[in-house]
């Protein structure tokens, strides 16, 4: 096999590296942590950005308002641009104006991104439609797509404390999807079909199962009576509207015991599933994910020995400096 | 042994975290395995992967995060060496923006073993936000929903997408699901509306909340976790990974034996001091933890 | 105006989307689709808003030199370079070599998953000091979830004496308390989500419009 190329090597180092910075959280909230956490917020939130423009904007939106490929698609790099000299501005505006005017600066330089990226979208459309080049046939230029940027514009609206009103239309459009969706959804699937679900077929039970079945894990009439009835005493014990009293109150009290066997369970699931999310991360510092290859350049044991020395060192240095809550009490809560 | 239970009352917690952190790297470093069965809903999510036609079109959606990996990234390859071993084909789709730089490399590593092609065997129609009105989307029009595929293709001019245009078209829906938006959405928005036939891999957390979907038969089989996806590549792989494959699940499930046992221990433990300080203690739980 | 148009708007695009789950007709769907994919963009766009939103608030902490500037100066010179990778890239940002591919791999997986990781630690440690057997319903929750956890690994199919009682027992109860319990939240959650909806969508709830 070849050999792996620098940036992954050193990559490796560094994953572990971070890894263990995050973990030094378990000691106390120190600043190698926060270091880590605050470089990935803006990685994450990066991630996010650029692939909600790969994944809608650029398909779903500006490809379809801009025809075809005689454009050039140098829309991204025109946005990184503009918001530079939006940033560039903003900066140097809230230098002469310290305080309340670094918001308000940052307020209009943004407003004035949206409405420059407005402009550029319907410059670039115009720019096509006149090019000789463009014989791209009607249907690919979607003049319908101007309505959900339209209403992109109204959404960012909400950044001016003036006609933030504006976003309430795109806002409601939104929350009126979601609504409808989830209405029919939930409606449909959790409750007419579970309803249902929940009857049981006795008769088939009895003949597949018998009363109780072993080899089946407990399968039989038993177990569908059970269900029934801890389905009904847990919605019974969910009827708050008046005091559960008498019968009421006993079959409530059962639901409660259903209740606390199922969330139970779901407590060992938990557990199950946070330590299966450690053992990942031990995979990866013990070299254990990778082909033995790999490992062999890689050295993943000495990087991980490496980097526990080096945020050991830093947490003794920021301790001596005074950093952190050193009482027992503290270390103990 | 009062005295025993009550210093370890109030110990300070980073020896809890210390004990958690050998209770995992010890099976690691020193493995010990246990053969393990293999659970109904994952035999049946096996079974009804058997069952589609070969040549028969699939949709997969992965939906996971790097948060997620160790539970559901064993369930995913193995579910790929699945489905192209049976010379089904896949379109694959995610709604989760930190998914694709994860799924795609995989998909294409895969891929190229089986020797399948991209655009005929396989096609990558990339990440779409917007939750539950995403899935509703690509049960009412994918190709609407995906004007193109990642590299920029137009999806109706993929020869995997011709005559799919909605997820009814498709023989299965397999959703690697992490959570919010996933299997639950998948099943509310368009299962039901659509009657189509969904399996499920999910995280630890969730396998609870989908059984009951799995038992109404709104899911055709459901892997749950880290055990779940050792019990899938059990299945995909009987005899042992071949050369190159690597079984994390199943390296990873045997190292779970002692993590319990230690959260178990610690339970107990706990209750022990509780009942044996409290006679003569005030309280003193609350501390956090 | 301002407060009816979106009322009105919210009624109209609620009802359209409720009818589209009953409503067959193609020419239904077709607006249906165009619609969801607008509600896509705006989902999207939403995104965006939050972006805008985290660097006005903490770029003017950089300048001013407030708490913490330094960590805020590390999270917006991240933002940006990987925006910057990920736009410089384009289509091929996902392949290896690329600069966006590195910082996921190296920098965005290891962040990501070792903080949920951590969790398993805080997890033991809350088992520890939380988890009493105070009384019944307490001493059942423990009880399942002792069981659980021991039935669900290797292990806990292969003890002496028990064989795989274990697991047969934690199979029923994922399959029968487990079932009703869940079925009962859902079925309520269900019930709770469709009054919500009505109550949004007839503008009962008006909330997401923001004081007039």
């Amino acid at each position: 096999m070849e050999a792996l190329p620098n940036a992954t090597l050193f990559g490796a180092w560094i994953s572990i590296f971070l890894t263990l910075c995050v973990l030094s959280f378990l000691y106390d909230d120190n600043p190698v942590y926060k270091l880590a956490e605050h470089l990935f917020l803006g990685v994450s939130i990066g991630i996010s950005i650029t692939e909600i423009w790969y994944g809608v904007f650029q398909p779903n939106l500006t490809d379809k308002l801009m025809p075809g490929t005689s454009v050039p698609s140098w829309t991204p790099a025109m946005f990184l641009v503009m918001a530079a000299a939006v940033l560039v501005v903003t900066f140097a505006d809230a230098r002469r104006r310290p305080g309340e005017a670094g918001e308000d600066g940052l307020r209009l330089g943004l407003l004035a991104l949206v409405g420059l990226a407005i402009v550029a979208v319907l410059g670039q459309m115009l720019y096509g439609w006149f090019q000789s080049s463009v014989g791209e046939p009607w249907d690919r230029y979607r003049a319908l797509s101007f309505f959900p940027l339209v209403l992109v514009a109204m959404l960012f609206m909400k950044l001016s404390r003036k006609h933030s009103w504006l976003a309430r239309v795109p806002i409601a459009f939104i929350v009126a999807a979601y609504a409808g969706v989830k209405l029919t959804g939930e409606a449909n699937a959790n409750l007419m079909t579970q309803v249902a679900q929940t009857m049981p077929d006795m008769s088939a039970s009895w003949a597949e199962h018998g009363l109780w079945n072993w080899e089946k894990d407990g399968a039989g009439v038993i177990s569908d009576v059970f269900v029934v009835v801890g389905l009904a005493s847990c919605l019974i014990y969910f009827y708050f509207s008046a005091p559960a009293k008498g019968a009421i109150a006993w079959v409530s009290r059962f639901g409660i015991l259903v209740l606390m066997l199922s969330f139970g369970a779901s407590f060992g699931y938990t557990v199950m599933g946070r330590i299966s999310l450690a053992i990942g991360r031990a995979q990866e510092m013990l070299g254990l994910d990778r082909p033995a290859v790999e490992v062999a350049q890689i050295h993943p044991r000495i990087a991980s020995v490496v980097s526990l020395l080096i945020i050991v060192a830093l947490l003794v240095v920021w301790r001596r400096r005074g950093g952190g809550d050193v009482s027992p009490e503290g270390a103990a809560g | 042994m009062y005295r025993f239970f009550d210093r370890i009352q109030h110990m300070d917690r980073r020896w809890i975290f210390l004990g958690m952190a050998l209770a995992i790297l010890i099976p690691m470093l020193f493995p010990i395995t246990f053969e393990f069965k293999v659970d109904e809903r994952v035999q049946a999510l096996y079974d009804s992967v058997e069952e589609i036609e070969p040549g028969s079109t699939i949709f997969l959606s992965a939906d996971f995060d790097p948060a997620s990996r160790p539970e559901l990234e064993p369930f995913y390859r193995a579910n790929l060496h699945h489905l192209f071993r049976n010379d089904v084909k896949v379109v694959m789709a995610t709604l989760w923006e930190f998914a694709p730089p994860l799924i795609l490399p995989i998909m294409e590593e895969i891929a190229a073993v089986h020797g399948k092609e991209y655009g005929t065997d396989w096609a990558y129609l990339g990440y779409k936000p917007g939750k539950e009105l995403a899935i509703k989307a690509i049960g009412e029009n994918i190709p609407k929903t995906f004007p193109k595929d990642y590299r920029e293709t137009p999806t109706t001019d993929l020869p995997i997408m011709r005559g799919f245009k909605q997820a009814k078209d498709f023989a299965m829906i397999v959703n690697v699901s992490a959570g919010f938006p996933g299997t639950r959405e998948y099943v509310l928005q368009i299962q039901g509306q659509y009657d189509l036939k969904v399996a499920s891999a999910c995280t630890a957390v969730s396998g609870p909340d989908y059984i009951p979907f799995y038992k109404a038969g709104q899911l055709t089989g459901l892997s749950a976790g880290m055990p779940g996806s050792a019990q899938y590549e059990k299945l995909v792989f009987p005899d042992g990974p071949p050369e190159g494959i690597r079984l994390l699940a199943t390296q990873g499930i045997n190292v779970l034996n002692l993590g319990h046992l230690y959260v178990i221990l610690l339970i107990l433990l706990g209750n022990i001091g509780y009942f044996l300080t409290r006679a003569t203690d005030a309280p003193s739980g609350g501390k956090g933890g | 105006m301002r407060s009816t148009f979106p009322l009105v708007l919210t009624f109209l695009v609620g009802m359209f989307m409720i009818g589209e789950f009953f409503i067959p007709h193609w020419r239904y769907h077709v607006v249906t689709a165009e619609l969801l994919e607008w509600g896509l963009i705006l989902a999207a766009a939403a995104f965006v808003l939050g972006l805008i939103n985290l660097v006005q608030v903490n770029l003017p902490k950089v300048i001013e030199r407030s708490t913490d500037w330094q960590y805020k100066s590390v999270m917006l010179i991240a933002l940006f370079c990987t925006l910057a990778a990920g736009f410089g890239g384009g289509i091929e940002r996902q392949s290896a070599g690329q600069a966006y591919k590195w910082l996921f791999d190296f920098l965005f997986v290891p962040l990501n998953a070792t903080m949920f990781a951590l969790l398993a630690f805080y997890i033991a440690s809350a088992a520890f000091r939380a988890f009493r057997a105070r009384n019944l319903e307490a001493t059942l929750l423990l009880g399942a979830a002792i069981l659980v956890m021991v039935a669900r690994v290797p292990m806990g199919e292969n003890l002496p004496l028990l064989g795989d009682k274990l697991p047969q027992f934690m199979n029923w109860i994922m399959d029968v308390p487990n079932i009703a319990a869940r079925r009962a939240i859902f079925i309520g959650a269900a019930l709770g989500a469709v009054a919500t909806g009505l109550r949004v969508i007839l503008g009962i709830e008006r909330s997401h419009l923001g004081a007039d």
